[in-house]
């Protein structure tokens, strides 16, 4: 029983480790349309800048935050109104994917340059202690990585529910055209949350940089099974991302104890099409909105 | 459009021939072909550096035939570019044999190019099986392979590991993991067969993508089993988080043993710390603290490395490739031409016993065009050191066991 506990709680802990990288991506997916395929390279950016805060300012990681958060920000809108936007007129949402997985491309190589194929270590600063709760155990910072994708998630919900912003945010997502004539700056909307949406894989940036080792391919590690999660729980959907998140934890430990290591992959993605096959807009997608087709 | 046509065509003979410097008539070109950039740029270059410095020697002394020797280097960074590259190398820098590549992949498809040009093609560090046995002609291949890689850990785990834990190999539990591309499902497929010609009880042997973020429940699944004796065939990533994970889950075998990429690397016993790095065992291509006696050599190429790269070797891919090159420079030396059936036929009469080179591991060509010398070490990480334990002859200090 407390083997199955344990493998339980290391689910829940792989799930909030998926959570907090999905929520970006789930968020511009959503609202700008596009797919990110540089979100793991985002990813990757974040942790190195954790490192260089973290071995060259002495900061502790979470300290970094204060550093990341905003580069990340600024690195997400830019990418949104140099590299997206003019490419949203041309209409077709291809070329958007191609010149994203050129960004992905880019910032590995970039990070080859700079820093080498090595791997860079982000010291652990205590995050590596187990925690004992009750007859399981698990890491300090992944505990902390599941409160923060908790703390994330409803803070985001609440941003887009209740304040002016997060209205128009919402308002562009139901209805780009209508939300113009109202007289909402839509670029400025799409720059916003591509800011927003690369802002949180920077906070995932900073919690995840002590626990594992950084390197130029550290994104493409965590970024397939963020988009598997986003698909599974609705596009867009962030309450649907977690509870992807933590499904898709759940199913890989549990069969990686259970049934084996080999068989991990094949349990994820085969609940994964069993769900898209029953529910083909996700957990928590709302059915195909044709408001979304904008003219 | 016809003239646009031959507007390009009449570029790219131009482009090509400012390219194409004809080299100088004493001077003789081979090709390097490495991933220089991209994923495996590190370890790519690492390898290509012992190329250039075996390169030097020979030119210091004579160079070959009395012509010094030219490097062309071919980025081999993904398959497909390792195929025009290998044909660059061989059209356009008119390459008499080509030095490669690291990578298995890279080696299988460029070999092939060289093969159909009739371009004498010689492996210095890819492991795969299947680079060699493909029944090509103008393929060599100097370093030990996966196989030999399994085979050692086996006969570590029966000459020495059990008894330093103090049972008999057939009643060791022992469990193998590996990444699950071709190159740890190829080093634990000899794994099994070996460990099942020594009569060990392999209790468990499980695959996980080489990307994984989480083992733990691997890891429980191994402790539940109470493993003895676990093999991992990792990249540096996996190798990290397997040893941090089941350390963490109080999950301590008697012996890890590891099959080189991550485990031979100074930055996977920093990141995963040297306490808890103590102890395992790791089998690799040669490493620097060996018994200079059975590598001679070792020391005046790690002096020559730090004079021209200004630091320490990365890992042992230079010295490999360093021996390997050196050598068949040297017979090539020895032949009248560079036609590639003289090169061939000069690569064949290479017999070289084992302790005499700085890698230890002797130089015949047998089967498949296979060096049926070569042999891989055992090494062991100590007070944050890696230092070959096994063989005897090769070794710097004793292996130490917890029981």
């Amino acid at each position: 029983m407390d083997v199955f506990l344990q493998v339980l709680a290391n689910g829940v802990m792989l799930g909030g480790l998926f959570a907090i990288v999905s929520v970006g991506l789930t968020l511009i997916f959503g609202i700008v349309k596009v797919v990110n395929f540089a979100h793991g390279e985002f990813l990757m950016v974040g942790m190195y800048l954790t490192y260089l805060a973290v071995t060259g300012l002495g900061l502790h990681p979470f300290a970094a935050v204060i550093l990341v958060v905003p580069v990340l920000f600024l690195m997400g809108a830019l990418t949104q109104r140099l590299l997206i936007q003019p490419l949203l007129a041309a209409g077709d949402h291809h070329i958007q994917i191609f010149a994203t997985v050129g960004l992905s491309t880019a910032l590995i190589n970039l990070a080859l340059l700079v820093f080498g194929a090595d791997i860079a270590n982000t010291p652990s600063s205590g995050l590596r202690q187990p925690v004992e709760i009750g007859p399981v155990r698990v890491l300090l910072g992944q505990v902390v990585i599941l409160g923060a994708a908790i703390v994330l998630v409803a803070g985001l919900q609440l941003f887009l529910a209740r304040t002016r912003t997060g209205r128009a945010i919402r308002a562009v997502a139901q209805n780009r055209a209508a939300a113009e004539l109202m007289g909402i700056d839509v670029d400025r909307i799409y720059a916003l949350t591509f800011g927003i949406g690369a802002a949180c894989v920077g906070v995932a940036a900073v919690l995840i940089a002590p626990l594992y080792p950084t390197s130029p391919n550290s994104g493409t590690y965590f970024v397939l099974i963020a988009f598997v999660v986003v698909v599974l729980g609705g596009l867009g959907s962030i309450r649907g991302a977690f509870a992807g998140a933590i499904l898709i934890g759940l199913i890989d430990s549990v069969t990686g104890f259970y049934v084996g290591a080999d068989m991990r992959e094949v349990a994820v993605f085969g609940v994964f099409l069993a769900i898209l096959i029953l529910r083909p807009s996700g957990l928590f997608g709302r059915q195909l909105r044709l408001s979304h087709v904008s003219p | 459009m016809r003239v646009l046509a031959r507007t390009l065509a009449a570029a790219l003979a131009l482009g090509a021939a400012a390219v194409h410097a004809p080299a100088r008539a004493a001077d003789v070109t081979f090709g390097a072909l490495f991933p220089f950039s991209g994923q495996l740029a590190l370890l790519g270059e690492e390898s290509a550096r012992g190329v250039e410095i075996a390169v030097d020697e020979v030119n210091a002394a004579g160079g070959v035939q009395g012509r010094k020797v030219v490097l062309a280097r071919g980025d081999a960074v993904d398959n497909n570019q390792a195929i025009g590259e290998a044909r660059r190398l061989i059209s356009l820098e008119k390459v008499v044999a080509v030095f490669g590549s690291y990578s298995s992949a890279r080696s299988i498809a460029a070999s092939q190019v060289a093969e159909l040009s009739g371009i004498p093609y010689f492996e210095l560090g890819a492991v795969a099986e299947e680079v060699t046995g493909r029944g090509l002609q103008y393929l060599y291949r100097t370093n030990p392979t996966a196989e030999d890689m399994a085979k050692l850990a086996v006969e570590m785990i029966v000459n020495k590991v059990a008894a330093g834990l103090g049972k008999k190999p057939e009643d060791l539990k022992i469990g193998i993991i590996y990444e699950d591309s071709s190159y740890g499902t190829s080093v634990a497929n000899f794994q099994k067969k070996f460990a099942a010609g020594a009569k060990l009880n392999v209790v468990t042997a499980q695959g996980y993508p080489a990307s994984t973020v989480d083992m733990s429940s691997l890891v429980l699944d191994l402790k539940r089993r109470g493993i003895d004796v676990l093999l991992q065939t990792s990249y540096q990533n996996d190798s990290v988080l397997f040893l941090q994970q089941a350390n963490e889950a109080g999950f301590k075998p008697g012996a890890i043993i590891g099959g080189g990429g991550g485990y031979s690397m100074q930055p996977t016993a920093d990141a995963v710390g040297h306490k808890v790095i103590e102890g395992v065992l790791d089998t690799d291509f040669t490493q620097y603290l060996v018994n200079t006696k059975y590598t001679p050599g070792i020391e005046s190429f790690v002096a020559a490395y730090q004079k021209k790269y200004g630091g320490l070797p990365r890992s042992g891919h230079s010295l490999n490739n360093y021996v390997g090159a050196k050598l068949i420079l040297q017979a090539i030396d020895k032949a009248k031409g560079f036609e590639p059936d003289t090169i061939i036929k000069a690569v064949k009469g290479i017999d070289v016993a084992d302790g005499v080179t700085a890698v230890g591991y002797g130089f015949k060509f047998g089967k498949n065009n296979q060096n049926e010398r070569a042999a891989m070490m055992g090494m062991q990480w100590q007070n944050g050191k890696l230092v070959t334990v096994y063989p005897d002859s090769a070794a710097v200090a004793p292996m130490e066991m917890r029981k």
